[in-house]
C-alpha cells in the first residue's frame, strides 16, 4: 500500500515531449528511493528546410515553422533501482508563409519506469545497464493529419529502451542506449487516402521506429555541472514518403539524426537541489522531417519526501 | 472507443521482449465478392445511349450455336481452366466479382488521387505545367484536379454504360444462355442468374475502362494493361465466359472506347488551362465589369489559375452554360459580403471540433479522389447496398457522372466569369485550416459538384435521397468551416448544381430503363 501511494505520488505532476530530448529516458541518473524531481522546460524548435523523401527542400508557403513546447516533468525514486517519470507538454506551432492557422494544446502524456539493472565497479570506472519503459498517448483530440503543423503523430506509444554507460571515476563517462518504438493507429478525420494505394478508412498506420543514442559526457566541479554530447538517431522502420510538393501525413517514414549540446547545473549550498539545464540540438540528416534546430532550457528541483 | 488493442509482454531485459500488436487491417477496396443482383434489366437493349445512336450501332454477329462442336469445344476449354486455379486465380476471381463496374471505378479513383499533385515551383520561382504531349514530365501527366476527374470519371462511365446497353442488346438478341446453364459441370465463382453469356459484359467493361483510363493517365499504361489481363481472365476463371464471348466483348468494349475518345478530343479541355495573357484578359475582363479580381496568393505566386476556360468545355446536358449562370455576388465591402465574412472570422476563431471534423471529412483536397471521387465511392457504396447489376450500376455512375462534369463546367465558368476573391484575400490576416485552391472563390467547386450528384443519386436511389442531400449540404458546410468560402458561394453553389443536374434527370427519366 505504501509503495503504491509512492508510486501515485510519482506520477502526479511531470513534462516531456516524446521525439524531443528524452534526457531523463535516457540518461543513466537514478534517482535515490523517496527522492522526488519536478522539471519544467521550454524548447523553440524551428525549420526553414524540410526533407521530402530525401530531398531538403523549402516551401514557401510555409516560410519558417516554429514550434514552442513548455514541458513538465516529474521523476520520483520507487527505490533506488526504480525510478517513476511523468512527462506533460504543451505545444504551439505556427509558420511564417502561407495562410494555414497553426495551432495549440497539449500533446501526448507519457508515463515511464526506468530500472538500473547493473552497477559494477570496473577499472578505473563504474559499469551501468538500464531499461526504461515508456508509455504514451494524446492528452486531446487534436488532428495528427494536419502535418506540419500537428502536434503530434495522435496515437499511443510504447518505448522499450536499454541503456549502457561507462562512467571513469575521474566523472567523464560514455553512454550508448537503444530504444524501440512501437506505434499504433491514429484516427483522422477522413475516410480516405492515399498511402502508395488507396485506403478506405479513418485510420492511419504510424510506423514503428527505432532509436539510438551515443553520448560523451563529463561531471565537473565536484558533480555540480554535467556536460554531455549526444548523437541521436530516429529511424522509422516502415512507411511512405511525402508526396512532391504535397503536406506529410503520419503514415511517412521519417528519419533524423541530430547532435545535442547539453548543459545541467546544480547548486550545492544557496539553493540545494536546485539545477537549470539548457541545450542546443540541430538536425543533421533527414527524411520526411523538418530540419530542425531547437534550443531549451528549464529548471530542475529536486528533494526527499 | 478506438479499437486499438496491444497486448504486450515485457521480457526481463531489453531486446528480449516479445511484442504483439492487433491492429485493425485498412481496407483498401469495398468488400464484397459476389452480388446476388436485384434485377437483370432483360430490357437493357432498349435504353437510349448517351454517345451511340443505339445499340445495335455496334454490330455484332451472331455466335455459334450452342450445340456446335465449336461452342462445345470453348465449354470443355473453359471446364478444364476453370480446374486447379492458382492462389492469384483465386484472388483475381474474389475480387474482380460479378460487378467489375465497381472496382474500374475504384482504380480509377486510386489514379485520380496518385495523380491528384499540385505542380510544385522550380528552383527560379516560375512554374512548370504538366504537359499530355510529355506525360513523364516532371512534372507528371496528369495533374487530376476536380475538373479533370470529373471529366475522366464521365467519360469511362458513359463508355461502360453505351458498351454494356449494346453487349445488353446482344445477349438478348441471340440469347445465348450462361456457360453453367449448358454445362452444368463448369463451377461458377458468383451467385448464378439467367443473363446470356454472349457477348461477355465483363470484357466489354475490362477493355473500354483500360483503354479510357490509358488515355487520361498514360503513364499507367503499364499497370491498366495488367489490370484489364487479369479482369479479362479472371473471366475464364470464374467460370463466367468461353473465349468467343469474351472476343465480342472485346470488340465492343473497342468500339465504344473510339467513339468515347473522339468526343473528348474535341470537347475542348485541351485549351481549358490558357496562357497568361489569355488568363490576364479574363482577370482583367472582371475588374472592369465588376471592380474585383481574384489573385493567387502563393509564394511564388501562380501566374495562371487552375484551368480558366474549364467553363467552356462542352457540356453533357445543359445546352449553354450561360443558362446556369448564377446572379453575381455581393461586392466586398457590401452588407451582405460583410455578414458572411463576419462568419468566417467568427468560425475561424471559435471552431467546434465537430466544425473542424466536417471540413477535413469533405475536404478532398491533393492526393485524395476529389469532391467528384468522394461521390462515385458513395455512389459505389448504394451500388453494393442494393445490389446493382453491371449494366444498372454504369448507369448510375455514367448520369451521375455527367450531372458532376456539368456542374463543374457551370461552377467553372462563374468561377472565372466573376472572378471573386477568396476569403484569404479580402480579410486582413485570415488564416485558414484548409488550403485556399488555385481558382476563384464564387461558387464553391465542392457544392455544385456534390448538389449535381446528390440530386442525381437522390433520383436513383430515392430512398437515400435525404442523406444525400444532406451530405451535400454538409460539404457545401465543411467550406465555410475550412475558411476557403464565404456562405454565399456554397449556398449558390448548391442552388447552380441542383439546376445543372435537373437537365441530366431529365434525360435519364426518357431513356427507357425506368
Amino acid at each position: 500500500m505504501k509503495k503504491y501511494l509512492q508510486l501515485t505520488l510519482g506520477v502526479l505532476l511531470l513534462f516531456a515531449a516524446r521525439h524531443a530530448h528524452a534526457q531523463t529516458l535516457s540518461d543513466a541518473i537514478m534517482m535515490k528511493q523517496r527522492e522526488i524531481c519536478f522539471a519544467l522546460m521550454y524548447d523553440y524548435g524551428t525549420w526553414d528546410h524540410y526533407w521530402e523523401g530525401a530531398e531538403l527542400r523549402v516551401n514557401g508557403n510555409i516560410g519558417t515553422l516554429t514550434r514552442k513546447t513548455t514541458m513538465g516533468m516529474v521523476a520520483y525514486g520507487v527505490t533506488k533501482n526504480l525510478n517513476a517519470l511523468l512527462t506533460i507538454p504543451y505545444i504551439e506551432t505556427k509558420s511564417s508563409g502561407g495562410q494555414l492557422a497553426g495551432v495549440k494544446g497539449f500533446q501526448d502524456i507519457s508515463i515511464a519506469l526506468k530500472y538500473e539493472a547493473f552497477n559494477k565497479k570496473i577499472g578505473n570506472g563504474k559499469l551501468l545497464a538500464l531499461a526504461t519503459g515508456a508509455f504514451a498517448t494524446p492528452m486531446t483530440n487534436y488532428l495528427s493529419d494536419y502535418q506540419p503543423y500537428s502536434l503530434g503523430q495522435g496515437t499511443t506509444e510504447w518505448t522499450l529502451r536499454g541503456i549502457v554507460q561507462y562512467e571513469l571515476d575521474k566523472g567523464m563517462y560514455v553512454r550508448g542506449s537503444v530504444a524501440h518504438l512501437w506505434r499504433g493507429q491514429t484516427e483522422i478525420e477522413r475516410d480516405y487516402y492515399y498511402n502508395n494505394g488507396s485506403y478506405y478508412t479513418t485510420y492511419m498506420d504510424v510506423p514503428n521506429a527505432w532509436n539510438f543514442q551515443g553520448t560523451l559526457g563529463a561531471w565537473l566541479f565536484k558533480y555540480s555541472l554535467q556536460l554531455e554530447a549526444t548523437y541521436f538517431i530516429m529511424n522509422c522502420i516502415s512507411g511512405d514518403d511525402i508526396r512532391i510538393y504535397n503536406a506529410p501525413q503520419p503514415t511517412n517514414k521519417v528519419e533524423f539524426s541530430q547532435v545535442n549540446l547539453f548543459a545541467h547545473y546544480w547548486f550545492q549550498k544557496k539553493a540545494k537541489g536546485l539545477g537549470v539545464l539548457a541545450y542546443y540540438s540541430h538536425m543533421l540528416e533527414g527524411r520526411n522531417m523538418g530540419q530542425f534546430t531547437n534550443i531549451g532550457g528549464g529548471f530542475t528541483y529536486q528533494f526527499k519526501l | 472507443m478506438k479499437n486499438k488493442i496491444f497486448k504486450i509482454f515485457f521480457g526481463a531485459f531489453f531486446g528480449v521482449s516479445i511484442f504483439f500488436s492487433c491492429e485493425n487491417d485498412l481496407p483498401t477496396r469495398a468488400e464484397f465478392t459476389s452480388i446476388d443482383f436485384s434485377g437483370l434489366d432483360e430490357n437493357g437493349g432498349t435504353w437510349a445511349p448517351v454517345l451511340l445512336s443505339s445499340a445495335s450501332e455496334i454490330v455484332v454477329d451472331a455466335p455459334t450455336a450452342v450445340n456446335s462442336t465449336e461452342y462445345q469445344a470453348e465449354l470443355s476449354a473453359l471446364r478444364s481452366a476453370t480446374q486447379n486455379l492458382s492462389g492469384s486465380q483465386v484472388e483475381a476471381v474474389q475480387y474482380w466479382t460479378n460487378n467489375p463496374i465497381l472496382r474500374w471505378n475504384e482504380i480509377a479513383l486510386e489514379l485520380a488521387a496518385k495523380y491528384n499533385l499540385i505542380p510544385g515551383p522550380n528552383p527560379d520561382g516560375t512554374y512548370t505545367l504538366p504537359n499530355a504531349a510529355n506525360p513523364a514530365g516532371p512534372p507528371p501527366f496528369p495533374f487530376a484536379h476536380p475538373p479533370y476527374t470529373c471529366r475522366m470519371l464521365a467519360y469511362l462511365s458513359v463508355a461502360q454504360f453505351d458498351g454494356l446497353i449494346t453487349a445488353w442488346h446482344y445477349k438478348y438478341t441471340y440469347n445465348r444462355p450462361a456457360t453453367y446453364a449448358t454445362d452444368t459441370t463448369i463451377p461458377y465463382a458468383y451467385t448464378k442468374n439467367s443473363l446470356p453469356s454472349f457477348p461477355s459484359d465483363g470484357a466489354v467493361i475490362a477493355v473500354v475502362s483500360r483503354d479510357i483510363l490509358i488515355a487520361m493517365f498514360p503513364l499507367e499504361k503499364d499497370y491498366l494493361q495488367a489490370k484489364a489481363a487479369e479482369h479479362l481472365g479472371s473471366l475464364t476463371w470464374s467460370g463466367s465466359s468461353v473465349q468467343s464471348d469474351i472476343a465480342a466483348g472485346e470488340y465492343i468494349g473497342t468500339e465504344v472506347k473510339k467513339i468515347a475518345l473522339a468526343r473528348a478530343a474535341g470537347d475542348g479541355m485541351k485549351n481549358a488551362q490558357t496562357p497568361k495573357p489569355k488568363s490576364d484578359s479574363i482577370k482583367a475582363a472582371a475588374l472592369a465589369r465588376f471592380g474585383w479580381q481574384w489573385d493567387n496568393l502563393e509564394s511564388p505566386v501562380r501566374p495562371v489559375g487552375l484551368t480558366p476556360l474549364f467553363g467552356k468545355v462542352k457540356m453533357w446536358n445543359v445546352p449553354t452554360v450561360e443558362e446556369v449562370r448564377p446572379v453575381a455576388p455581393p461586392a466586398p465591402g457590401s452588407p451582405a459580403f460583410e455578414k458572411d465574412a463576419q462568419e468566417l472570422r467568427d468560425i475561424a476563431k471559435n471552431l467546434t471540433d465537430n466544425q473542424r471534423k466536417i471540413a477535413n471529412w469533405w475536404s478532398d483536397g491533393l492526393s485524395t479522389y476529389t469532391p467528384p471521387g468522394h461521390w462515385n465511392r458513395l455512389a459505389k457504396d448504394f451500388m453494393i447496398k442494393y445490389k446493382m447489376n453491371p449494366l444498372r450500376s454504369a448507369r448510375t455512375f455514367a448520369y451521375m457522372n455527367m450531372a458532376i462534369m456539368d456542374a463543374g463546367i457551370s461552377c467553372w465558368d462563374a468561377k472565372y466569369y466573376y472572378h471573386y476573391p477568396r476569403p484569404i484575400q479580402t480579410i486582413p490576416g485570415f488564416k485558414t485550416i484548409l488550403g485556399t485552391p488555385n481558382f476563384p472563390s464564387y461558387t464553391s467547386g465542392h457544392s455544385t459538384f456534390s448538389a449535381a450528384a446528390a440530386e442525381v443519386l437522390a433520383y436513383i436511389f430515392p430512398a437515400e435521397a435525404t442523406f444525400c442531400r444532406d451530405w451535400a449540404q454538409e460539404a457545401a458546410e465543411s467550406r465555410i468551416y475550412g475558411g476557403i468560402h464565404y456562405r454565399f458561394d456554397a449556398e449558390i453553389g448548391i442552388d447552380q448544381g441542383q439546376k445543372v443536374a435537373q437537365y441530366t434527370i431529365d434525360k435519364a427519366k426518357l431513356d427507357n430503363a425506368n
